[in-house]
């Protein structure tokens, strides 16, 4: 399976989205801290200046502001870097965002390394620990455009707090146009009976690279892009272990407290005992430099995947 | 509310220092039935709250949501008691239920929280996000041309935060003229004299950099909260600051001006001894 090059990335194709449905529903504002040219967030400034408002390099205060406005009522989406997001505006989320319930749609950028070339302050490895953490909070990660574009939809579509990741640069296409998404659900883009592989975001694209090296030496793979997190699809993830009794998770973000510990919690406690492995962030920081070769060095690449899978399934015997 | 032109000033002030009185004693009685909370900072704004509560805002405790009416946040929500105790005299809830501040399964919480008890307008408690949640509501008024105020009460140590001043440029920016921040300048914080731990004066002139009108007021002499709130309707196209100067504690002799009545509750001695500074008693 070889997929399209993207000539967009998510940030972009979320932002264009919105764009669209600015002049498809009058409801919603935009809160930008002054990083509107890099989230794509002045494509919707430009066309709707009264809906749009720019509070400058003050994250905290922005955060805030659009939990005041949301607490009129008033749908607000905040755009911006998610270290920035989903550290320093952390307390106005939890405490008046989600604790509230307010309405109000985090779309945040660079996650994980794929701001690579930036450094570790610019990266966000730990953002899906810290919001899926909180009460209330729905996560998404898409991959691709289809699946940013749907995630627009999908976070105004329910009233309550979303972050949707979002990434620096543009990758892969994996979905058509039109493809369906849900909040709780996930895609199986390869079946396989060997070893389960779930990812989301960027890694996605890896995990398929792996499942194909993997292919050749027999080992069938199945990945699923896990882009709803939280809630995350607890069937699906049943079926495809009662199957391939291995599960691997593969993630752009700290191990600690992301997705896979979330789904070895579930294992245990749902009694599914299966050989599990992560790759991500070993308890450390990544560094500046290309997205291929950072993720690679922290091995998260499609080499690494393949020989952590290729472990677990010999695991199974 | 501005049926009180119907009735002399005089009147009219004596009116609401006994609304004041009434949510001093609510307060002190509450914090000593919870055996927690906050005193001193909530006694150095009942006046204000009594004059916006009783008097100045278009409100009617019936329709808690009301789109139209002021809105009122209590960004240094740890003087929940004040607003609580206005809040149940002007008749949003029973009375009888102050007494469960802080309680499990009350709607007093700690701090202020919008979704449980009619009438807050803002959840509120870490400090100067509730101010920043403020001109969030106040940016909403002027999306939507809206006629309602939004006040603010801050706390003097709270402009510590770095927070208030990144919302007081965000309210200067789009020109929030319905937007009341009002500095309850008690010059205590918890560790000690406002002015020493972190210096912030001068007050007036940071919201004047900021581009604020700024006017000051005596917190305590009603007649001129009044005069002060009244004068910070005017339109000017800027959002305005009112420095109240105030007295932490103010009306039981023995809280004010002391540092240790932050976060106190007062033993059934001090209540009783409370009670009497306060004309008539707490029952």
């Amino acid at each position: 399976m070889s997929l399209a090059k993207s000539k967009t990335p998510t940030r972009r194709a979320l932002a264009e989205r919105m764009l669209e449905a600015g002049s498809e529903r009058d409801d919603f504002v935009v809160f930008e801290s002054d990083i509107g040219y890099s989230t794509y967030s002045y494509l919707f400034g430009d066309a709707y200046p009264e809906r749009y408002f720019n509070l400058g390099i003050a994250e905290l205060g922005t955060m805030a502001t659009a939990a005041g406005m949301a607490a009129e009522g008033r749908p607000a989406i905040v755009c911006g870097y998610g270290v920035f997001l989903s550290m320093r505006a952390l307390e106005a989320v939890r405490s008046f965002i989600c604790y509230p319930r307010m309405n109000v749609k985090i779309f945040s950028s660079h996650g994980g390394v794929t701001a690579a070339v930036d450094g570790v302050t610019h990266q966000a490895t730990e953002d899906i620990a810290f919001m899926a953490t909180l009460p209330g909070m729905t996560v998404l990660a898409p991959c691709d455009s289809a699946s940013a574009r749907a995630s627009f939809d999908l976070a105004l579509g329910i009233h309550g707090p979303v972050f949707v990741r979002l990434m620096r640069d543009p990758l892969s296409e994996l979905y058509p146009e039109g493809t369906e998404f849900s909040i709780g659900g996930c895609h199986t883009p390869r079946k396989g009976d060997d070893i389960t592989i779930v990812s989301y975001g960027d890694l996605v694209f890896q995990a398929l690279e792996a499942a194909e090296l993997l292919a050749t030496e027999g080992i069938n793979a199945e990945v699923i892009d896990m882009y709803s997190i939280k809630p995350w699809d607890r069937q699906a993830l049943r079926l495809s272990l009662e199957r391939t009794k291995a599960l691997l998770v593969v993630e752009n973000h700290q191990r600690k407290n992301g997705l896979g510990y979330e789904l070895a919690a579930w294992c245990m406690r749902e009694g599914v005992s299966v050989p599990f492995a992560q790759l991500g962030l070993d308890d450390t920081f990544a560094e500046s430099g290309s997205y291929p070769l950072t993720i690679q060095k922290f091995g998260m690449d499609a080499a690494s995947i393949a020989a952590a899978a290729r472990k677990l399934a010999a695991a199974k015997y | 509310m501005t049926a009180s032109t119907h009735v002399s000033s005089d009147e009219r002030i004596r009116s609401l220092e006994g609304h004041a009185r009434d949510i001093r004693r609510a307060i002190v009685s509450m914090v000593h039935t919870a055996q927690s909370g906050h005193c001193g900072g909530s006694l150095s704004a009942a006046d204000v709250v009594s004059a916006l509560y009783f008097d100045l805002m278009n409100i009617d405790p019936s329709k808690p949501r009301m789109p139209g009416r002021d809105r009122f946040v209590l960004s240094k929500g740890h003087a929940c008691p004040v607003l609580y105790a206005a809040l149940a005299l002007r008749g949003y809830f029973p009375v009888e239920e102050l007494s469960t501040l802080r309680k499990n399964s009350s709607r007093l919480q700690g701090h202020p929280v919008s979704t449980y008890l009619p009438g807050v307008d803002a959840t509120a408690g870490s400090l100067g996000l509730g101010f920043a949640q403020a001109v969030g509501m106040a940016l909403e008024g002027r999306m939507l041309k809206a006629d309602y105020h939004v006040y603010a009460l801050l706390g003097d140590g709270e402009l510590n935060e770095g927070v208030v001043w990144e919302a007081a440029s965000t309210a200067a920016k789009f020109g929030l003229e319905k937007l009341v921040a009002i500095v309850d300048r008690n010059n205590l914080q918890n560790d000690g004299k406002a002015d020493d731990i972190m210096p912030m004066e001068p007050i007036d002139k940071k919201f004047e950099a900021f581009n604020w009108r700024v006017l000051t007021m005596d917190g305590h002499d009603m007649a001129e909260v009044l005069a002060t709130l009244e004068a910070s309707n005017e339109p000017t196209g800027r959002p305005t600051c009112i420095i109240a100067r105030t007295v932490k504690g103010k009306g039981v002799s023995f809280m004010e001006n002391k540092r240790e009545w932050h976060g106190k509750a007062p033993s059934d001695d001090e209540y009783s001894m409370a009670c009497k500074d306060l004309e008539g008693g707490c029952t």
